[in-house]
């Protein structure tokens, strides 16, 4: 676990040795889910949460909530006991999946959440009003919720966790089930909590989201954490290779350049290994007045990591 | 650092455990306080509103036996409760639902005759649910049985006898209804019939007590008789002589009678002279 | 209030479950069916009809309470629409209770509309108000309350079709008190008599709110009976809320 001795920045979660075992079936038999996971989240930053499903990803969330009571461990949330009404104040959740009530519309919904912080009438239908706008839903407002497709609910799921202007938001799979155009809303959302000063932790399986928003990681493989730390300290800048498209070169020039693994339409695809080789290509496509049509320094990627942390495991 | 583990507040639970008892105790002791609180009860009345059993059959869904034993049950309690004048009103419909739900059911027929004959001192209604409980029930001899006492209640031994007849020809049926039905034949004076009866038991008689009984009977019967024909010749001695006779060999001398008969064991009635009364000269049952 | 935020919701959600519309139905031709009923009875008609109608209000009242608050909880827990609520800064206590409030308000409503068929129903008959039949169904209410909160204690560990069966067995149990009653006079004195007793007064008697009998034959009631069946309503639903509570706090929601 790290510890930042140079510099005291609040933990906005700090979880130490979690343990938890569910008895199951009919013999009740003892399956172990999580066996001792420690992790910290800094203030201010997005943490992602990555594991594959079953590792124990939604249970570690749900014992930081309060709807599962842990075996053995610690949780605290902003240096405070993680059940504490003053804590949970702060904080915002949106579940895998979710599902609200059917016969509300969208409006009688945030406004409920919003009673249950104990918010006064001008507030709530204040904060209903702009955060429907944020997430995108304003035309939406007084359909029931029952016609909300997957991404709809999604959204008004993401506005219900931010009612009470949160400091910390909680995200299961927050990007699951939405299209391309739906995700990269989310993601500048989560991004602008960042700049808010809010913290993010959220948990998923989709790699490349992570990669693209989040600041430090944890790895969670059955119920351990296997890696954890900054993205750019676990990931090396190290290139494996280069792939250029180019087209407007002899065959026999590219030769010993690079691995030449497919010829398209008047277009070479080619693999370099040796960054030098890189630059020689460079230079002969500018000489020949060749044409390049893309170059791509294909790094260490999470997935990378991820897929090897796995393997070993 | 604070434990996921460790409940937040101590008392929290101890609290809401001590609220649960106090909350079960005040509730007990509730109970135990109403329960002393008497109500005006009319347990069941709704019962009387339901037209006829046989609509209670289609309701209770193939569970009518069942149906049946819970109104039995619950009758019994509400003919127990002597504090409720008016339980007698509704006796006919009640037995009747109880009948329609479970005709072969025995207990009912009876139980509800009972009541009827003893406290609702309603004999015809007594008749009914046990004529009821025979038709249902063509091979259960208790019926007719418990019927002719019903009518011996009421001294219509015609009846008795009609059903005692009934009853004694039924499988099962022990050896004394046959008695009964003798001994009712001879309170409507059909001493014949009596006599023919009581004659068949003393000859099939398989002990020496039923032996014994069926002779007292026969005894009796024939005193009945040899009475009876012997008080008509004093009557007409009587007419014709406009005295009494001084003895009952008068009769005979006079021509009234071809002979003075004698009772079972040969021994002369007794006859008093001054009132024209003519005795047995035993008590039967002292022989 | 967060109690009363939950309990207004509960309320929205239960008015607008198409369960109640169907048994508000049912009951309604209960009612109705009972005026028929009175065509083929012998004696008085206007009893029939009253005897009838309390009953279905009795009945569909109880059916009610079991649907719903079998239906409600569960369908919270199974939907997930519980993470949301509970993540929130409210005790599993409040949402209980305030399942409960808004439970009961549902039922009041349905009550008092259902009252008001019977009601226009006798007048119809009658030609006057039978303000008398409300003393029963005000009870009656009472009971509801206490079958609700058994249905809710019930929903809050087991799916809704055995809550439903566990609620409608305390439901029959309450209402055969007294046969344990007259069980016991018939037991010689001794420890299984004690235990008998101790059980006798733990288990539910619902028929002391139970005054259908002395509103239709306008028998008297004792005051202290009033009394009496408020205050053990009152603590009976205490005990199961408890309870429920006790057993809702430590739940985990996989």
């Amino acid at each position: 676990m790290e510890k930042n001795t140079a510099e005291f920045m609040n933990d906005a979660i700090r979880i130490e040795d979690l343990r938890k075992s569910f008895s199951l079936g009919f013999f009740l038999k003892k399956k172990e889910i999580l066996k001792g996971i420690s992790l910290s989240v800094k203030e201010g930053e997005i943490f992602g949460y990555l594991g594959p499903n079953g590792a124990g990803k939604t249970t570690t969330i749900k014992c930081i909530l309060g709807l599962i009571f842990p075996d053995g461990g610690a949780i605290e949330i902003f240096g405070q006991p993680h059940l504490a009404h003053r804590v949970k104040n702060h904080v915002g959740f949106l579940p895998e999946n979710p599902y609200f009530y059917d016969y509300l519309t969208a409006r009688e919904f945030l406004n409920y959440y919003g009673e249950l912080f104990l918010l006064p009438r001008g507030e709530r239908i204040d904060k209903t009003d702009s955060l429907l706008d944020l997430v995108g839903l304003g035309k939406a407002a007084d359909l029931q919720l029952r016609k909300f497709s997957r991404g709809m609910l999604q959204r008004i799921g993401l506005a219900q966790a931010l009612i009470n202007d949160p400091k910390l938001v909680i995200l299961d799979e927050p990007l699951g089930g939405l299209d391309p155009l739906g995700r990269k809303e989310i993601r500048d959302i989560i991004i602008r909590f960042k700049e808010e000063g809010k913290t993010v932790f959220l948990s998923s399986h989709i790699l490349q989201d992570i990669e693209m928003i989040c600041d430090r990681v944890a790895i969670i493989v059955g119920g351990r954490i296997v890696n954890q730390g900054y993205l750019h300290e676990l990931i090396s800048e190290k290139i494996f290779f280069t792939e250029i498209i180019l087209s407007g070169l002899e065959d026999g020039e590219l030769e010993d350049l690079g691995e030449k693994y497919s010829v398209q339409g008047g277009k070479v695809f080619l693999r370099v290994l040796d960054e030098s080789k890189v630059a020689r290509i460079l230079a002969l496509v500018h000489e020949r007045n060749a044409r390049i049509h893309s170059l791509i320094p294909r790094t260490e990627t999470l997935e990378d990591i991820f897929v090897d942390t796995v393997k070993h495991k | 650092m604070s434990q996921a583990v460790t409940p937040r507040r101590v008392p929290d639970a101890f609290l809401l455990v001590l609220g649960l008892c106090l909350a079960m105790a005040a509730f007990m002791a509730v109970k135990a306080g109403t329960d002393g609180i008497a109500r005006a009860k009319v347990p069941g009345s709704s019962i009387i509103y339901v037209p006829s059993g046989q609509y209670l059959k289609y309701a209770t869904f193939g569970y009518s036996p069942l149906a049946a034993d819970l109104v039995y049950l619950w009758a019994i309690q509400y003919y127990g409760t002597y504090e409720i004048q008016d339980r007698f009103a509704y006796l006919d419909h009640i037995f009747s639902i109880i009948n329609e739900l479970d005709p072969r059911y025995v207990d009912p027929y009876e139980v509800g005759s009972l009541i009827a004959a003893q406290e609702a001192k309603d004999i015809p209604l007594a008749l009914k649910i046990l004529d009821r409980g025979l038709e249902k029930n063509p091979d259960q001899w208790i019926f007719p049985f418990e019927a002719g006492h019903v009518a011996q209640m009421v001294r219509d031994y015609d009846r008795a006898g009609d059903y005692f007849k009934k009853a004694m020809v039924m499988p099962g049926a022990p050896d004394f209804v046959r008695r009964l039905y003798a001994d009712s034949l001879y309170k409507t004076a059909d001493y014949k019939s009596a006599w023919g009866i009581w004659s068949g038991i003393y000859n099939s008689a398989s002990d020496e007590r039923v032996k014994k009984i069926a002779s007292n009977h026969l005894y009796q019967v024939k005193a009945a008789a040899d009475i009876q024909v012997l008080k008509d010749a004093v009557a007409g001695f009587k007419d014709r002589c406009n005295r009494l006779p001084r003895s009952l060999d008068n009769l005979a001398a006079a021509g009234f009678l071809p002979s003075i008969p004698r009772d079972l064991d040969e021994k002369d009635y007794v006859y008093d002279p001054r009132t024209g009364d003519v005795k047995a000269a035993t008590i039967p049952w002292k022989r | 209030m967060k109690v009363g935020a939950i309990a207004r919701n509960t309320f929205k959600e239960a008015m607008r479950d198409r369960v109640l519309y169907l048994l508000f139905f049912f009951a309604a031709v209960g009612i109705v069916a009972s005026r028929l009923l009175a065509v083929l009875t012998v004696g008085d008609r206007v009893k029939i009809i009253k005897d009838v109608g309390l009953a279905s209000v009795s009945l569909f009242g109880v059916l009610m309470a079991i649907l719903m608050g079998t239906g409600l909880v569960y369908k919270e827990i199974d939907k997930k629409t519980i993470f949301t609520l509970l993540s929130k800064p409210i005790h599993r206590a409040q949402f209980l209770l305030g399942k409960f409030l808004g439970l009961v308000l549902t039922l009041f409503i349905m009550t008092v509309l259902m009252s008001l068929i019977f009601l226009g129903l006798l007048y119809a008959h009658t030609f006057r108000v039978e303000w008398s039949m409300l003393l029963a169904i005000v009870f009656m209410l009472l009971e509801f309350c206490l079958i609700t909160a058994v249905a809710i204690l019930f929903s809050t560990f087991s799916t809704p079709i055995l809550s439903s069966i566990f609620s409608l067995a305390f439901y029959l149990i309450g209402h055969l008190s007294w046969g344990l009653e007259i069980l016991i006079r018939k037991m010689r004195p001794g420890l299984s008599r004690t235990l008998a007793q101790a059980l006798y007064l733990f288990l539910p008697d619902l028929e002391n709110f139970n005054f259908k009998t002395e509103v239709v034959h306008a028998l008297p009631i004792p005051p202290k009976m009033f009394a009496g069946s408020a205050a053990y309503g009152v603590f009976y639903t205490l005990f199961i809320l408890i309870l429920a509570m006790l057993v809702f706090r430590k739940k985990d929601f996989i």
